[in-house]
């Protein structure tokens, strides 16, 4: 049982001054066994944040980072899974399924997280997961204005993930689950 | 499971086992196999012998059901999320969950206290890997101190838990080979003898006997014994029969009742655990020690671990008085060593196969408590006194520091001190250590029945505690002098063994080795409980008391004095609680002085010191009690022994007198008048039953004076004054030392008791001053006595003499610098007592100083005497 936690788009400090309150009090270390992040953190005390929450910590560059050596994919496996990583703002139309399922077949993953329209949202597609975390903070995207806080926390236990959603509606967090199994075949057929 | 990885230990292991077996006879039902006996012992299975094997299986099953049960409802697993979306639930149940009764958050304080136990066990007895560290046991451990502390939440784990456990498990798994080695032996031994039998009996009944495994032999056995042929069982050993019936599968229960079984061993070392902590209805519970609050019930409000080390010190101070003010003078705390014998029961002290024989002892006595008929409050006193194996624990305690006794005492700091204490000998002898336990047990248990004044004695360990804290912490300056006196102390302590030592072989060699001379460890024993009991004997001060006794006063002194410095209250009753605990001691100076003779008898059936160094120095410290021929010793002793029961009677009868009114009126402490008269009064009858003699009559009666010297400043200065003066004085004796000791022996073994009493006094009275002066060189008190035997010790050299005379004439001087001062602080008292008090303790007060000041009239003449000399 490996918990993972997925988050990004915080534009702190452009955009958001900080996580909300109720999500940070929830975030606590000892429980996440990795962060993945999308990026557009955008400044260093974003991750060194991050870093306390747990010290596995895999970061992509989003347009905003200040940071350059962020990589602009990433790939690893846990447990099971492999899963992928990228901002997103490089595949146009941003945060269209098929783009997304092509780099999720070039980059070879199970699970695909990807960010930037700061919209939540997760599709099933041809035995992989495509995850978008959403905004962390809640930030403005180039999309839309209206955007609740959100994030992701992955349970990968063997051959299923259990996509826990957080989101931050009028004050409240909402969870929400998602069950996923790989199929063994699928697997093999990788 | 594990039997072949625990084989190669397993030899030294039985071989002790039936070491322990042969040397107590007397031990339980299930002597041979350890695991169940302790069962038994801690209270899990049925302790009456009238409990049939049945009775044990069905109590057996019982305990497996209710922790299987345990571990089926707390032991949760990774939470499995049901599955739909939305379940109302989910706002509750997600791995980030705040609430604390989620399961999730169970999951992750399980998860933590999962680690944390992981890291013990990982590093659990790394010597015997072989075993403790394989998977299987280290499951097995994890999941009972998991499950325990799961159970019980407001404990949790705490590190040495598993150290506690990890024997259990160990003893059971040594059972189960036991079985096993058994099983093969019955085996051969049976099909020889019961072949014909048992062909028949299958053939009637039982056709499932055909396919049965040479390890279920046993178990058909059984069933067949139980039925028909129970007098084919009658003809084993009862051992090997009791086996049989406890692992016999058709018995009551069935499999579940199997009172040996592999398939258990956790369910009952954890039944084991679950006893030891909780202490299964009897006052010691092991899971007291881990906790930091007091227990409900305990009188004194402290953890209960601090209260245990006071009862340990306070069993020590019974045991040996010296030891015990030497640890208090190193400022070294119970608590410090002994937090980490008692949490793991010794684990650590002793290596595992030692352990289990004293834990055998430990859990042999019983846990109940003691019922006593005079107590209707029981919550006076040590609570772990209350019961035997809580008196036994500490006295094994108290017997391994009488171990360490002339290591500890030769300490000068309390670092090495602790140092010594937490690096226990490894080569100690098991059978010695307990024996001295048990002598030991036999005292704690009857202070704990015998004085109703154990809460004063609590109250006044409580208070000193605190009060040596209070001043160790930031105000060192109130008695700056402390830390001089740590060196000289030992120093010639030691000093004068070494001379004792030296002297005492010369003297072997030529009265031939007197076999009485190695005095088995009882007697020695009970040399130094009576040294504590009888309060100033002078005859035992002479007889080689001279190195402890004045520290003892002094501590006290010290004590007192910063007591004064912290809280004027605790030095009020701590001063009298010393007289009341002393004068506890009458009844049991009057018991051992009925074990003596007994002893003496024992004395040439003693054992020997075990070997090494450590056994030197222990034989060294035999020396040293019984440096006299032994005659002479005994004769003294025994004389002694009626004065003191004289002097404990009138000691009796001012206390009486007094009792009542120090601790119900709250005095201002400024009267210190009060705490004058008993002791001098006292001490006065004391001497006069003793000798009628004048000299010692002063000495003595001005020892108290300076203990209740209400104006401190004034000792404190004078004895800054003497400490330049008495440094002069040692250091030319410092070389002779060894030429006092010959003095003293001399003296002894020529002059008569009654002239030796004149020195006792005479070193009574140097010793006072010494007290004031702060200082605890032991020539001074040498060095009257010498000089009393001087005119009838003639031949001496010339050399010797001069320097004698000169250390008499710094002594002299000194002297009368300390009479002046007491004289001036009683000029005062005068004035104060006479405001201040009521009638009748005015009385006691004006006679308490009219005695002083005669008597420090006569100390003057004396000391006049010694400076123009």
């Amino acid at each position: 049982m490996v918990l993972v936690l997925a988050l990004g788009d915080l534009h702190v400090p452009h955009r958001a001054a900080d996580l909300p309150a109720k999500f940070k009090s929830m975030l606590v270390p000892g429980k996440i066994q990795h962060i993945i992040c999308t990026g557009n953190l955008c400044i260093k005390e974003v991750h060194d944040y991050l870093k306390t929450l747990c010290p596995d910590l895999h970061i992509t560059r989003g347009e905003y980072d200040e940071e350059t050596k962020y990589p602009e994919t990433k790939t690893l496996t846990i447990g099971q899974f492999k899963l992928g990583l990228c901002h997103g703002h490089q595949v146009v139309p941003w945060g269209d399924l098929d783009s997304l399922a092509m780099l999720q077949r070039q980059l070879d993953v199970d699970i695909l997280v990807t960010g930037h329209t700061h919209q939540f949202t997760a599709y099933k597609h041809e035995g992989g997961v495509v995850i978008n975390p959403g905004s962390a903070t809640g930030a403005y995207s180039s999309i839309t204005y209206d955007v609740n806080p959100s994030f992701v926390l992955m349970d990968i236990d063997g051959l299923r993930v259990v996509v826990y959603v957080y989101e931050l509606i009028d004050g409240e967090v909402k969870v929400d689950k998602i069950d996923f199994k790989k199929t063994s075949s699928n697997s093999s057929a990788h | 499971m594990h039997q072949a990885v625990v084989d190669p230990l397993l030899p030294p292991n039985l071989s002790s086992d039936s070491v322990s077996r042969r040397s107590a006879p007397e031990k339980g039902r299930f002597g041979d196999l350890r695991g169940l006996q302790w069962r038994i012992n801690l209270g899990v299975l049925p302790s009456s012998v009238s409990a049939t094997i049945d009775d044990l299986r069905r109590v057996t099953a019982d305990c497996r059901r209710r922790y299987a049960s345990l571990r089926r409802r707390l032991l949760v697993e990774a939470p499995i999320p049901k599955n739909g979306r939305n379940s109302p639930t989910l706002e509750m149940d997600n791995p980030l969950s705040q609430n604390p009764d989620s399961t999730w958050s169970r999951f992750f304080r399980n998860a933590e206290l999962e680690r944390l136990v992981d890291q013990d066990l990982s590093r659990l007895y790394p010597e015997h890997g072989s075993y403790f560290q394989t998977p299987g046991c280290q499951g097995m451990l994890r999941r009972i101190l998991l499950l325990w502390c799961l159970k019980h939440p407001d404990c949790g784990y705490r590190q040495g838990m598993h150290e506690l456990l990890a024997p259990f498990l160990y003893v059971l798994q040594v059972d189960l080979e036991r079985l096993s080695e058994v099983r093969k032996l019955y085996e051969d031994h049976f099909t020889d003898r019961f072949d014909g039998l048992l062909c028949q009996e299958n053939d009637l009944t039982y056709s499932f006997d055909f396919r049965k495994s040479p390890d279920m032999m046993e178990d058909e056995i059984g069933s067949h014994g139980n039925a028909s042929k129970a007098n084919s069982l009658d003809e084993l050993e009862p051992e090997i029969q009791s086996i049989v019936l406890l692992s016999d599968a058709y018995g009551a229960e069935g499999e579940l009742g199997i009172v040996l079984s592999e398939k258990f061993m956790e369910h009952d070392a954890y039944c084991m655990f679950d006893a030891l902590m909780k202490g299964a209805n009897g006052s010691v519970a092991m899971a007291d020690f881990f906790s930091t609050s007091p227990v409900p019930g305990s009188h004194t409000g402290l953890p209960p671990v601090i209260e245990a080390s006071m009862a340990l010190y306070h069993l020590l101070s019974l045991a040996d008085s010296s030891l015990h003010s030497h640890l208090l003078d190193l400022e070294v705390e119970p608590q410090y060593f002994y937090l980490r014998w008692l949490r793991v029961l010794f684990g650590r002290e002793f290596s595992l196969d030692k352990l289990l024989v004293i834990w055998d002892e430990i859990f042999a006595s019983d846990n109940s408590k003691v019922e006593s008929s005079a107590d209707e409050n029981i919550d006076y006193g040590f609570r772990i006194l209350h019961s035997p194996r809580g008196a036994f624990i500490s006295a094994i305690a108290v017997a391994m520091l009488l171990h360490l006794r002339s290591s500890l005492l030769a300490t000068e700091n309390p670092t090495t001190c602790l140092q010594r204490l937490l690096n226990f000998p490894e080569n100690v002898t098991i059978e010695k250590l307990l024996q001295k336990a048990k002598t030991l047990q036999d005292l704690a248990l009857s202070i704990d029945i015998s004085s109703p004044s154990l809460l004063l004695v609590g109250s006044h360990y409580q208070s000193k505690t605190t009060s040596t804290r209070a001043v160790s912490l930031p105000s060192e300056s109130v008695s700056p002098k402390t830390p001089l006196n740590f060196i000289p102390d030992s120093y010639w302590e030691e000093k004068w063994r070494v001379a004792q030592k030296a002297e005492d072989r010369k003297q072997d060699g030529v009265e031939n080795q007197v076999p009485t001379r190695k005095k088995g460890w009882t007697e020695k024993m009970k040399l130094r409980l009576r040294r504590t009991e009888s309060d100033p004997p002078p005859s035992r001060v002479l007889s080689g008391q001279r190195g402890s006794k004045p520290s003892f006063r002094r501590s006290l002194l010290e004590d007192l004095r910063k007591a004064l410095g912290a809280e004027e209250n605790t030095e009020h009753e701590q001063h009298h609680d010393d007289i009341l605990s002393e004068q506890d001691n009458l009844s049991e100076a009057v018991e051992v002085e009925q074990q003596e003779s007994s002893c003496n008898s024992d004395n040439n059936s003693d054992d020997n010191c075990p070997s090494g160094n450590s056994g030197h120095e222990e034989e060294s410290s035999i020396y040293s009690d019984s440096a006299s021929p032994p005659n002479e010793a005994n004769d003294h002793e025994i004389a002694s022994e009626k004065n003191s029961a004289a002097s404990f009677l009138s000691l009796d009868e001012c206390n009486e007198a007094l009792d009542t009114s120090p601790i119900d009126s709250p005095l201002p402490l400024s009267d210190p008048p009060e705490n004058i008269p008993p002791t001098s009064v006292c001490n006065n009858n004391d001497q006069g039953n003793n000798q009628g003699n004048e000299t010692s009559d002063t000495s003595t009666s001005v020892s108290p004076s300076p203990i209740s010297d209400p104006s401190h400043n004034l000792p404190q200065t004078s004895g800054c004054n003497n400490d330049d003066e008495g440094s002069s004085a040692t250091q030319p004796k410092d070389g002779k030392q060894n030429k006092f000791q010959w003095f003293w022996k001399f003296g002894r073994n020529t002059v008569e008791a009654i002239s030796e009493k004149v020195g006792g006094g005479a070193a009574e009275a140097t010793k006072s001053a010494n007290i004031i002066s702060n200082q605890s060189n032991s020539p001074p008190p040498a060095s009257p006595a010498a000089n009393g035997h001087c005119s009838s010790v003639s031949g001496r050299g010339d050399s010797v003499d001069q320097n004698v005379m000169g250390t008499l004439k710094n002594i002299g001087q000194s002297m009368l610098d300390h009479i002046q001062v007491i004289e001036s602080v009683f000029q005062q008292d005068r004035g104060q007592g006479a405001s201040s008090e009521n009638l009748s303790k005015n009385v006691l007060v004006g006679k308490g100083q009219v005695t002083a000041m005669q008597a420090l009239k006569e100390l003057r003449k004396i000391s006049n005497l010694l400076s123009e000399m």
